[in-house]
Order: C-alpha cells, then structure tokens, then sequence
C-alpha cells in the first residue's frame, strides 16, 4: 500500500467556511423558546476533515442545516468561501430519507447530474464509476428500499459524490448501521476524502466514529449547542482503534465530556 | 415430498377455482328456477332470456341503438370528462399542496362545493350547456361519429364527480412528501420546477393514481345516473331506463350486468396502471 497523505496539511491553510457568532433558537407550539446554538464561532480549513461531536439533540443537525443553507441563523454569520456554493457544490448526507425510494439506485446517484442537464450517456458513464468506487456495482436497478441500511448510505454518498462537492455536510450517517458495516463505511470514507480534494463536516455522537475520521474534532455541549471542546487528531491513516495514542485520544475526550453525552 | 406438495397444490387451486364459480351459478340457478316459478317475464326475466339479450349487443332497441352503442356512448363520455378532471385535479392538487398561500385560498369553496352530488349539478350544467355537443364547441354541428352524443352537460357532470377524489388525494399526497426530499433535491441543485417534476410529482404518485382510481370509479357511477335523468336521448343508462319504461326487464337487467362488468373491468385496468407505476411503494426508506 502505497504512503497516504495524512492530514493534508498545507502550510498555509485556505478558509472553507467561517463562522462567527452563530445563534438560533426555535419556538415550540408551546410558545416556548429553545436555543439551539449559541454564540458558535469556527473556522473549517480547506480540505480538513471536522467531526462534531455531540450528544442527540445538542443541534448539530441545526448547524449543518444552517451550513447548508437550508435554514437560516437568528445571531451571527456564515461565510462560505473557496468558490463554496449551495446547490453546487456542497453535498449532503442525512441520516434518514438518503435516496428517492421511486428512483432506482443508478438514477438517484444520477440526480445531480440530470438536474444539471448532463447527458444520459455521460451520466451512467459517471454513475456507474461511482458505484463501483463505493461498492454497488450490479445493483444499479435496484430500488432502495431492495437494500440494506449500509448500501443505502453508500448509495448516498455516492450520490452527493456525483455533484462533485468540494464540501461534504455527513448528519450522522452511519447511526443506523451495524457495527461491522459501519467500520466498512467509516474506512470507505476516510479514503473518498483522501482520494478527493474536499472537506468534510461530519457530525457523530460517537467519541470513536470522531477520533477515527476526523484529523479536528469539535465538542458541542448540549443546549445551547456550543463549542465545549477542540482537539486535534494527528495520527496517522488508517487509524487503528487498539493505538494507545488512539485510546489516550478517547480517554481525554471522554474526561472532558463527563457528564454531558449519554 | 416435494413432488407430493405439487400434486396437492393442483386440486387446491381447482378447488378455489371451484368456489369462486360456485357463487354465481347458484344465484343463477335460483334466478332461473324464481323466474320459471314466478312466470312474469315483465317484471322478472328468466336468466336465459337476459342471457340471450347479451348474446346480441348489436341488436337495435327503441330508437337509442343497441346494448354496446349506448355502452361505448357512456364510456367515452365517461373517458371524456375523466381524462379532463384528471389533468385539472392533478395540477391543482399539486399547485395547493406545494404552495400553501394558494391552498388557502382554495380550500373553503373546495370544502363547500365538495359535499355537492354531482348529479346535483346536471340541472344547472343543462341550462348552461344546453345540449351542445363536443363537436358543435370546435364548430362543427354534425361530425356523424359516436361524438355527436357527448354532451357537454354530460362531460361537465362527469368532470365534477372525478375531480374531487382527483384533487383531494393527489392533494394530501403532495402535502405528506417527507421534506427530507425536498431538501435533499435542494442540495442536489434542482430548482423549484424540477423540484416539481423530480419530487413532488413522483412522490404523490402512489396518492395520485389512488385519487384517478377513485375518480374514475365515481365518474361511471355519476354517467349512469346521468342518463336516467330527463334530458339523457342515449347511454347504457338511458336505455336501462328507456327499457324499464317499456317493461323490457330483460334489458334493465343485461344493462345492469353490463355496467357492473364495465365498473369491475375500469377497477382493474386502474389497478393494473397502480401496480406497473408504483414498483417501489412497498417501502419508504
């Protein structure tokens, strides 16, 4: 196996997105107000792969919404730079409601692509590429719900792959597979972001999915969501769990953490 | 044992088969026996002498034509006027349902006019359309094809009584479409008309084919009892009714049959389109 860059750490590292004093809050049809996150600032580097880590219900899938564009902030900002642009070239993966259960498989890799006008031909020469790459070769025709949760999530990152995403917004992703199908994923993930030149914001609630991928994590604390903790990961690729650097990693994590995941 | 399994599962299937012919030829049996017992053909018709009025649908009764004239007259009036509240329902289904403003707009007289009978309508549909017919609204005044007998009444009445199950279901179909999709396919880049083609429409597919099912179901009903009514001159309906007024029950009771047989084959032709159209309703993931 040939070396793999690790961190791709540039000496000069370009901004993806930055984030200054973020805030939002949710009125409930009680009349009451929850703040989802406050006062949230960040900076995502070109090309790094973020974990954020936090426990269910702490807004992080707030805040790739809001990332996304796909909801907008009550406090602060956001500013995407590098040529970032929602619709464009900014993929999103949701934990539930991935694929269009009435497209088969090929065709919801093909979306992206057929709303931009690509040709057929050109298209399935794209689709098709893709699926092998994360595994789905011969199941092209198959409707998502004639897969299985792990070929699912892989038809969508396949999926938000086709759009060519220089960022990549993961809610979560792989919650609701296996623990075996889910270390294929988080390998096959690692080596996507590798093989491509984008960043990745992933959000997990699982202190190990974030030491595994990420090379910075980010704590969020749980209502309001807010930036509780940093740290960053330098071990080198494929990380191996039973590392003692890896667990050392887990346990300070786990220490600061106390008390506010589970 | 395997082969044991086949050999019974043959009489199984011969003895459901069984069942389901069972059914019919002892209420004909009783029928026939109640009608030679009963011996007053006017009133109830032996089962072979509406059999044998089956057997001719080319004969010609009164001055409306025969018993498959009169059937292909009310079909395509029913064709006619479904395949128009379809497209309308459709659209504004999916205009409501996408577009919240519009919806309430909409709604109130929707929910008024809703409860109305269709064939409450045929009055009003008269007097405004008078008995022009599809032909005469392109300008032609005789076109000497079967569409001389579409009334425009007749299509206006028939649109009202599919347009509502159209509109409602497709309705509620594009209002229940998870806006997971929707936000996927925003993140995918597609603009709002695509998100219509490539989202709602498909989505509220299953609901929509429900609604056209439902539609057309209620659309042959409204065009039978449009036809009995004063102002009908053809249609199975009218030659059921024409034929009762004239103590010719065996008529009345073929047409009857040939109604039911009508309805029964439109449930399953509809049924048929759901199935081949919807391959991935069996689960939503």
């Amino acid at each position: 196996m040939t070396p793999k860059p690790n961190n791709r750490k540039t000496s000069e590292k370009t901004t993806a997105i930055e984030i200054r004093g973020l805030g939002k809050v949710f009125h409930t049809d009680l009349g009451t107000k929850v703040r989802a996150l406050q006062n949230i600032d960040l900076t995502v580097h070109s090309g790094e792969f973020l974990t954020i880590l936090g426990a269910t219900g702490c807004g992080k899938s707030t805040f790739l919404n809001l990332i996304a564009g796909l909801d907008a902030p009550d406090e602060g900002s956001i500013r995407l730079s590098d040529g970032l642009q929602f619709g464009e070239n900014i993929g999103y993966v949701f934990q539930h409601y991935t694929l269009f259960p009435w497209r088969t498989v090929v065709k919801n890799v093909g979306f992206a692509q057929q709303m931009r006008g690509v040709s057929k031909r050109a298209r399935k020469r794209k689709t098709s590429e893709l699926l092998s790459r994360v595994g789905l070769a011969g199941f092209e025709n198959a409707y998502p719900h004639e897969l299985s949760g792990g070929m699912r999530q892989r038809a969508a990152i396949a999926q938000a792959l086709a759009m060519k995403p220089k960022l990549l917004l993961m809610d979560e992703p792989f919650g609701a597979v296996d623990d075996a199908t889910r270390g294929d994923l988080q390998n096959m993930i690692t080596e996507l972001w590798q093989e491509n030149d984008m960043t990745i914001v992933f959000v997990t609630h699982n202190i190990d999915e974030a030491i595994l991928l990420g090379s910075r994590i980010l704590v969020l604390s749980e209502r309001p969501g807010r930036i509780a903790g940093e740290f960053e990961i330098d071990l080198s690729r494929p990380r191996d769990r039973m590392n003692s650097e890896f667990t050392d990693i887990f346990m300070e994590i786990r220490r600061s953490l106390s008390g506010q995941l589970d | 044992m395997s082969k044991e399994e086949l050999k019974t599962s043959k009489p199984r299937n011969y003895s459901k088969l069984i069942r389901w012919i069972a059914g019919p030829v002892i209420l004909l049996i009783i029928w026939q026996a109640a009608a030679y017992y009963y011996n007053q053909p006017w009133i109830f018709p032996s089962v072979t002498k509406v059999l044998s009025q089956l057997a001719h649908p080319l004969r010609q009764h009164y001055a409306s034509g025969s018993l498959l004239s009169n059937t292909l007259i009310s079909l395509l009036r029913v064709v006619i006027g479904f395949c128009l509240a379809a497209v309308v329902g459709v659209t504004i289904g999916i205009v409501m349902g996408s577009v919240s403003f519009i919806r309430d707009i909409i709604e109130p007289v929707l929910e008024l006019l809703r409860p109305l009978c269709p064939i409450a309508w045929l009055p009003f549909a008269i007097v405004v359309f008078k008995l022009r017919t599809l032909p005469q609204l392109f300008g032609i005044d005789y076109s000497h094809t079967i569409f001389d007998q579409v009334q425009l009444g007749m299509i206006f009445v028939i649109f009202v009584g599919g347009f509502f199950p159209v509109l409602t279901n497709t309705l509620d179909g594009v209002a229940g479409v998870r806006r997971n999709y929707l936000l996927l396919a925003k993140t995918l880049g597609a603009s709002p008309r695509q998100i219509f083609f490539h989202v709602y429409l498909p989505a509220a597919m299953p609901m929509i084919l429900t609604g056209l099912r439902q539609g057309l179901g209620l659309c042959w009903f409204v065009i039978i009892a449009a036809e009995m009514m004063t102002g009908g001159d053809s249609g199975i309906g009218y030659l059921l009714m024409y034929a009762s007024d004239n103590s010719a029950m065996d008529i009345v009771i073929a047409a009857m049959l040939i109604i039911g047989a009508v309805g029964a084959l439109l449930a399953f032709f509809m049924r048929r389109v759901m199935n081949t159209f919807i391959s991935w309703k069996p689960k939503e993931i």
